[in-house]
């Protein structure tokens, strides 16, 4: 056991901490415009390989397949755009706090939730970063506990210098100290 | 210590009939897929006995030097805390396990083990399941002494300053399971309905060879039905016996399958320890240490509601989904159709001051019936009413009854579930007609989740999960305040209690 000097108040429930009374910090406004520009690459893909098919001269299409090209193509492009625009509301909702003794992340416009990591619990820590998120300066911190692969409390798009903060936070954390 | 230490070891020579038995197992996985092709092509076949038979008997050959080489190959060595494998004829493994990762020892018993009372080690680690171990075949009395080396390894290094007093080996019988309880489990469990619903796709061949067969006894099927000799409650009854006799049949295989899995069940405690052992055949043996218990849960389906019977359930690491069967698995420790009072002392028995038998369950919000109701209303209601559109009575009535019928089960599951906490536990009860309890102690939280849709963030309702070692736990639609107080207490005992989890 620790020597700490040993504290026990009694502690009534409207005194706990609160976990929905934190400030979020949002994303940042990086990741908020790559994941836009992505976005919109990916439809953008779509939406002209569907015009290739149609204009292309070596393949003659299906009947059905020559008069419906145009709606579907027009469908996509729609959604995409709808989708980008939701996406940015999506990010902008997304952010994390940190307490001292757990991280805490929100996301979702329609469904919002509220994931709650106690640091003690935390059984390693990855930083990931693709090739894209790499160019711009972004990393996600990974964080898993014995919950398994399923519940791993991820946040996305931090700028690369706070995502190792956060991590070497986390590694010389004492609770995980404690918990060797 | 033991005097085996530090140099390599081989098998015993029985590891050999494992190997082989193992080959031929892989084989038959295997040839199960050949199976329709090889009864399409019996004829062909049998004009080949002969080169069917060599080739049968290369085989065996083949399967016995591969068993000889293996058992040739393999050895094992224990030495300063850790054990190391190294196996493979052509692909060499090597495995090097320190003792203290070694989460949970099992024994298992193959049959043919018996004679010469050896058993099968083996060496479960927490995450990844390709580094479990397994030493083929230990005498028996070697292997006892190993595990508790083993056991003992970890509490020897945390607790080296207070001479600890010698390991008790005493085991006290926690339950037994008679035959009459197997039976009961094999009748309540739910596998019969698993066999039939496999069987679904072969009904209609089954049962044009079922008529051919007895046509080909000399009776005229058809003529027996179109005759006018017998009343049509003849045909009733006749369709009854059949059910009822096929129905007999499927119990018998899932009470025999109760048997053969659960067959001389034993729970023991020895110190912090709880221990498995049961099989008629291949005989299983798990060791859970009490401090690795993640969730009790009692589960109950409608049978079992019916004979007062109930599964108790100790759920621990969830790292082995992948092995979960039956009764075999390695992660949890399952007690088949206990009475609810055995149930119960057996919780009590593991976490003394749980209130699993008397808590009061909250209910949860009737919203949740409410909104489910409505999904099925436009799953269901705007069909029938097409279908109407187009003059299909019966199926549109089908499509009212399916709504009706479903409103019915969600206003059941809605009862259901209740949930409620003490200064320890968080219990959690939900179900349709079978009813299931879960009871798991508030320190052991590894993650929790807040979530509220926009619909219930208007009625200030939320969803709540709580993430074990052993899963998740949800509770859906309770009232957002005692949502966040549910969740702030949650942490609040999990980050100054410090609990460990295991």
């Amino acid at each position: 056991m620790s020597k700490d000097a040993f504290s026990n108040h009694p502690i009534t429930p409207e005194e706990l901490p609160q976990v929905n009374s934190q400030s979020f910090t949002p994303l940042s406004n990086t990741y908020i415009k790559v994941n836009l520009m992505c976005r919109l690459v990916f439809w953008l893909m779509v939406v002209s390989a569907l015009l290739i098919i149609y204009w292309q001269p070596w393949i003659t299409l299906h009947k059905l397949l020559e008069l419906y090209l145009p709606q579907v193509q027009l469908a996509a492009g729609g959604f995409g755009l709808l989708s980008s625009v939701y996406g940015i509301l999506a990010d902008k909702n997304k952010g994390y706090a940190i307490r001292e003794h757990d991280f805490s992340y929100r996301s979702g416009v329609i469904f919002q939730s509220v994931v709650s990591q106690p640091i003690l619990r935390i059984q390693h820590v990855e930083l990931k970063h693709g090739p894209i998120d790499r160019h711009f300066g972004l990393a996600s911190l990974e964080i898993f506990s014995a919950g398994g692969a399923m519940h791993t409390f991820a946040i996305p798009g931090l700028p690369e210098e706070k995502a190792r903060e956060i991590r070497s936070y986390v590694l010389t954390h004492s609770d995980i100290a404690a918990n060797d | 210590m033991t005097s085996y230490q530090n140099q390599w070891l081989k098998l015993s020579p029985v590891a050999i009939v494992y190997f082989a038995v193992q080959f031929i197992k892989t084989i038959g996985n295997n040839l199960f897929y050949l199976l329709p092709a090889i009864f399409v092509g019996y004829n062909q076949f049998s004009e080949n006995a002969l080169i069917i038979i060599s080739g049968l008997g290369a085989l065996l050959v083949f399967v016995a030097i591969s068993a000889l080489l293996k058992f040739y190959f393999y050895q094992y060595r224990l030495s300063e805390g850790r054990v190391q494998i190294h196996s493979g004829v052509f692909q060499k493994t090597h495995i090097d396990l320190p003792f203290e990762r070694i989460q949970n020892v099992r024994f298992e018993q193959p049959i043919f083990y018996r004679p010469t009372n050896h058993v099968c080690m083996l060496l479960d680690t927490a995450g990844s399941n390709k580094l479990e171990a397994k030493i083929i075949a230990l005498p028996k009395n070697i292997a006892e002494s190993l595990k508790q080396e083993i056991l003992a390894y970890k509490t020897e290094n945390t607790h080296e300053a207070n001479d600890q007093e010698p390991q008790t080996n005493e085991e006290q019988l926690l339950n037994s399971r008679s035959m009459r309880d197997l039976v009961i489990h094999g009748l309540a469990s739910n596998r019969i309905w698993i066999v039939l619903g496999a069987l679904a796709p072969f009904f209609n061949s089954l049962s044009e060879k079922f008529v051919k067969g007895i046509e080909s006894f000399g009776v005229d099927v058809d003529a027996l039905m179109a005759s006018s000799q017998y009343a049509f409650w003849q045909y009733v009854l006749f369709f009854f016996s059949i059910a009822f006799v096929v129905i007999a049949l499927m119990a018998l295989i899932s009470i025999l399958g109760s048997v053969i899995t659960f067959y001389d069940f034993k729970l023991t405690r020895s110190d912090d320890r709880y221990i498995r052992r049961n099989g008629l055949f291949t005989r299983h043996e798990v060791v859970m240490k009490l401090s690795r218990l993640q969730m009790i849960a009692l589960q109950q389906n409608w049978l079992d509601r019916a004979l007062q019977r109930v599964n108790l359930k100790f759920e621990q690491l969830n790292a082995n989904l992948e092995r979960q069967s039956a009764g075999t698995s390695g992660g949890k420790i399952i007690v088949p159709s206990v009475t609810l009072e055995e149930a119960h002392n057996l919780a009590t028995e593991t976490w003394p001051n749980n209130q699993l038998s008397s808590i009061n369950y909250n209910p949860v919000s009737k919203r949740l019936a409410i909104r489910n109701t409505l999904i099925a209303f436009w799953l269901f209601v705007p069909l029938a009413a097409v279908l109407t559109y187009f003059e299909k009575t019966e199926l549109a009535t089908a499509s009212i009854a399916a709504f009706i019928l479903s409103t019915a089960f969600i206003i059941l599951s809605w009862k259901r579930r209740g949930y409620a906490i003490d200064d320890n536990f968080i219990y959690l009860r939900k179900g349709l007609i079978g009813v299931s309890y879960r009871c798991f102690p508030i320190h052991k939280v590894q993650q929790t989740t807040f979530s509220q849709s926009w619909f219930m963030r208007r009625f200030q309702l939320c969803s709540v999960k709580f993430v074990l070692a052993s899963g998740g736990q949800t509770l859906p639609f309770i009232n957002a305040r005692i949502g966040e107080e549910l969740i702030d207490s949650c942490l609040y005992q999990v980050e100054a209690l410090k609990k460990s989890w295991m």
